[in-house]
């Protein structure tokens, strides 16, 4: 059994079946979380001991008769998702040695399901960012190609083999894009679909728990383990009474798919002449292609920039040196504030501090912080009545590498590389990012983007266009 | 000729909701001496950890807001006020800045001159409670967060306060209210009810306000009279000499008994309020209201009406009865067994208030049950016990639990009754003290006073006293 190259759900299945031990695939799969991060820096902790104590009660369990859906199947942790097994650092130092005394909601789900932690993936601090490139622990490489930037440590884990399966946060766009970067499968859920309890975040309103994946087949079946109501997340409250029934599911042929042409108009000719060639292969598949219109597409991005920035300001306005951190210890309460501050938060974490502390000031919060939400409003209307008329949404996930600013660029621009992914943040709707362009690392990616609750439509297209 | 001034106090009262969590988390509401044993992540403001709204505290907030005459919004969400200081774990404070729960009520005080007067309420919001700071002897601080997230609501009143007296019936009234609903318990001395007050002066008859100080620490609702008066004068002299008032906040010093100066207001803090983005809006609808309005108890200034008319007790009894909740509702459970509402009340305000007073106990726990105190009146009424063997009972109950009859029955305490029996310790009297028999001839009545309080004291107080008097008024004749 080549297992690099084994899907999680065959996986499962084979642990089920006891035609493989979990602890001979978490070995396995330690071995290679050990051997390939020298070189690609995906993880910043891997659980060697605590994964094979875990794959020993799946052993256990499966002895004693559980069917567990992913028994076995090795998962790697964005380093904001807090377990209890080891340190959480939120890539931050001041969060350094921080051993939550809780697991996050849907990694409690996945554990029950039968899946082993091995480790927690490498994150730009506070997950500020989309590139590891501020990371304490240096850059993750693209395991696709080491000239690229990887984006997200936890994709970069799933696309380098070290693991079957991967947790992630996406608020403004770091999972999908980091998947897209990797060339795999990325799933932002519909929001208040999985519970956000034990989620660092800086911006509450649009974190959500995401899962990488080689297939999609395998997205669907970590989200069937996470996915539902938890008391400790009001935003599940929608789903207390179960996830809504999918609607029937449209045939190929029936399918209404819906490409926003003035947002491909954004993207550089290359990159438009390859949607082209999604478009065609996706009415081969027997599709109909529909036009719609997405206004204030590219105000949306500014709203989440002044939202993400004013909802970090206060965020991380508890990381002051008392609780978390090691302060500088002044007699002048205002000088312990500025001393500590200024060392345990990095540059990213200062500008969005000072930026969101600015829009919610006086007169500013009318003019920005008001204006912002308002465009959220009207944003999430239009990506409804967007799908009034299909099924569902074709975007670009981002301008595909070289044509993009993302090395060395400042950071304005790198907060334009959100443009396709942060509105779709905005209208809570899910998204899968569809590895597409026949596997070129600088080809660029899409998202579809579904009705609430229809996950499971976005991943069978993806699994059978074949893009 | 010295300038008459107006004096205008408004209060901003905290009050911490009796519930049995925290505002946002599972966390007991009770107050402990173990620093930091009721916290969790959510209190502590962990990373990763989500606020749930407790419906009771909302619950709580709304029947004030409700008591206190308030519209109600229907829609409201909380908002977080930013600010640094060691004792709010998460940087902000979560607070309702924009859309109160409850607003433009009011509440009837007496001014004065003993006339009604309604009091403005601009606002009632819900809140979370910071922690607080310990400071150790050697110049360093701990924090401890038991209190941090404990739900309490804010009531601001508008500027129609005219004078310290008018600020204590004000928040004497507003206690009372909060206890009868049982939103709180209003220890002042505990922290479960804080006050500033806002005060300023102006010319009489002017419409502008002056310049407005605000008042800090002060830990009783005699304090905040002390303070105000204390502060209305300082403002005076400044004014008097032509000078102007400073816009501060100033912190009374129980010790001396002055104010003093803590910061000016124009370092006024921009707190950047907005609204929480990790929690849902709080929805109400107008059923829940007027379910909440109907559950409402009976207040003080009702009840008291109702006990001058119904009962026909005279206004400061009726006063008294209904200070509290608990000792109204004690009183009307001893009224179900006992019709004579005027001598239940002598009671009740006399005996009954001292033993619960001297054992710190609340109506409803005393071991003298309504049922045990309309048992003793009926002895009374019977003649069975005398009322100062009655006051011997009462103790005894207090101190051992047992019932009126088994401890008059059980310690001989029957009233003597029997005119043979009587009739033999009068002659004894009366041949004992031949000097008070002999003035009470010569018509000096009060001698007869001596020769009862003789045969009571014979009979160790169970003689029934009237029938002494008779006895001896016969024989002496």
């Amino acid at each position: 059994m080549e297992l690099g190259y084994i899907t999680a759900a065959a996986a499962a299945e084979a642990v089920r079946k006891r035609e493989i031990a979990a602890r001979e695939l978490v070995e396995s799969f330690l071995g290679r979380c050990t051997a390939l991060n020298g070189r690609i820096n995906s993880f910043i902790h891997i659980f060697e001991q605590e994964a094979m104590d875990q794959a020993e009660v799946v052993d256990e369990r499966i002895k004693g008769g559980e069917a567990l859906p992913l028994a076995g199947v090795p998962v790697a942790l964005k380093d904001d998702l807090c377990y209890s097994a080891g340190p959480t650092s939120w890539g931050a130092a001041a969060l350094k040695d921080f051993h939550p005394p809780y697991t996050a909601a849907a990694v409690e789900k996945l554990i029950a399901a039968g899946a082993v932690i091995v480790g927690k993936a490498n994150l730009d601090p506070f997950s500020l960012g989309f590139s590891t490139a501020a990371s304490l622990a240096g850059p993750t490489v693209n395991p696709r190609n080491p000239d690229l930037p990887a984006g997200d440590g936890a994709a970069a884990a799933v696309a380098a083999g070290q693991c079957l399966l991967a947790l992630s946060s996406d608020s403004g766009g770091a999972l999908r894009i980091g998947a897209d970067r990797c060339g795999i499968f990325g799933l932002r859920p519909t929001t208040g679909l999985v519970s956000r309890h034990g989620l660092c975040t800086a911006a509450p309103s649009f974190a959500q728990v995401g899962i990488a994946a080689r297939e999609a087949a395998d997205i669907e079946l970590a989200l069937q383990a996470i996915a539902g109501y938890d008391p400790r997340d009001a935003a599940t409250a929608a789903v207390k009474e179960g996830i809504p029934a999918a609607q029937k599911r449209s045939a190929a042929k029936e399918l209404k798919i819906g490409f926003p042409e003035a947002v491909f108009d954004l993207l550089p000719e290359a990159d438009r002449a390859s949607f082209e060639k999604y478009r065609a292969k996706l009415e081969a598949s027997g599709a109909a292609v529909v036009a719609v219109e997405l206004p204030l597409f590219q105000e949306a991005l500014h709203a989440y920039c002044v939202i993400a920035a004013a909802e970090a300001s206060s965020n991380l306005g508890r990381f002051d040196g008392i609780r978390f951190g090691i302060p500088e210890a002044e007699a002048n309460m205002e000088d312990w504030y500025h001393k500590t501050r200024g060392r345990i938060f990095d540059l990213e974490a200062k500008r969005r501090s000072i930026f969101g502390t600015h829009l919610l000031s006086g007169e500013n919060f009318d003019a920005y912080y008001r204006q912002a939400q308002k465009v959220w409003k009207l944003v999430r209307r239009s990506f409804a009545a967007a799908l009034e008329h299909c099924d569902l949404l074709v975007l670009p996930v981002a301008v595909s590498p070289g044509n993009g600013c993302e090395a060395g660029g400042d950071f304005l621009a790198s907060y334009q590389e959100k443009l396709f992914c942060a509105p779709v943040s905005l209208s809570g709707l899910p998204s899968l990012c569809v590895p597409a362009g026949d596997g070129a690392a600088t080809a660029a990616g899409l998202q579809l983007v579904g009705k609430p609750y229809e996950e499971a439509a976005l991943i069978a297209l993806a699994d059978r266009a074949a893009l | 000729m010295v300038m008459e001034y107006e004096v205008v106090i408004g209060l901003e009262v905290h009050v911490e909701l009796m519930t049995k969590s925290k505002l946002f988390c599972a966390c007991p509401n009770r107050f402990t001496t173990e620093a930091n044993s009721h916290t969790c992540e959510v209190c502590l403001g962990f990373p990763g950890a989500l606020p749930l709204l407790n419906r009771e505290a909302v619950q709580k907030a709304l029947t004030a807001s409700l008591a206190l005459n308030c519209e109600i919004a229907l829609h409201s969400y909380f908002d977080r006020k930013n600010y640094f200081y060691p004792d709010i774990p998460k940087g902000y404070q979560i607070s309702q800045y924009f859309i109160p729960l409850g607003s433009s009520g009011f509440l009837e005080i007496e001014d004065d001159s003993g006339a009604p007067k309604k009091i403005r309420i601009g606002r009632v919001h819900l809140e979370e409670d910071a922690g607080k700071l310990v400071h150790g002897g050697a110049g360093d601080s701990a924090v401890d967060y038991n209190r941090a997230g404990v739900p309490l609501i804010e009531i601001v009143s508008e500027p129609d306060l005219r004078s310290p007296g008018e600020s204590r019936r004000y928040l004497e009234q507003l206690k009372s209210i909060l206890q009868y609903a049982e939103v709180s318990d209003c220890k002042m001395e505990e922290g479960s009810l804080r006050c500033d007050a806002n005060v300023s002066l102006r010319p009489k008859g002017s419409t502008v306000f002056g310049n407005k100080v605000e008042l800090k620490n002060m830990n009783s609702f005699k304090a905040v009279e002390k303070a105000l008066e204390y502060e209305i004068e300082r403002q005076a002299q400044i004014l008097r000499r032509g000078e102007t008032v400073i816009p501060q906040t100033r912190r009374w010093d129980e010790d001396k008994q002055v104010t003093i100066a803590m910061r000016d207001k124009y370092q006024a803090t921009d707190y950047r309020c907005f609204p929480d983005p990790e929690l849902a809006p709080i929805e109400l609808t107008a059923g829940e209201v007027e379910a909440a309005r109907r559950a409402l108890p009976e207040f003080p200034a009702q009840r008291k009406s109702r006990y001058m008319a119904e009962y026909g007790l005279p206004a400061y009894d009726a006063g008294v009865l209904t200070a509290t909740r608990g000792m109204a509702e004690y009183f009307e459970a001893c009224l179900k067994l006992y019709d004579d509402p005027k001598s239940l009340s002598n009671w009740i305000m006399g005996d009954f208030s001292a033993h619960l007073n001297a054992a710190g106990l609340e109506p409803q726990e005393a071991p003298l049950t309504p049922a045990y105190m309309a048992a003793l009146l009926q002895m009374i009424d019977k003649q069975l016990i005398s009322g100062k063997i009655a006051k011997e009972v009462m103790a005894k109950v207090f101190a051992t639990g047992k019932s009126p009859r088994e401890i008059v029955e059980g310690e001989g305490l029957l009233q003597i009754t029997d005119q043979s029996e009587l009739e033999k310790l009068v002659d004894e009297v009366i041949a004992a003290n031949p000097d008070s028999v002999q003035s009470y001839r010569s018509g000096k009545t009060k001698a007869l006073g001596f020769l009862v309080g003789q045969v009571m004291q014979a009979t160790k107080g169970k003689a029934n006293p009237q029938l002494v008097n008779k006895l001896l008024a016969e024989k002496l004749k």
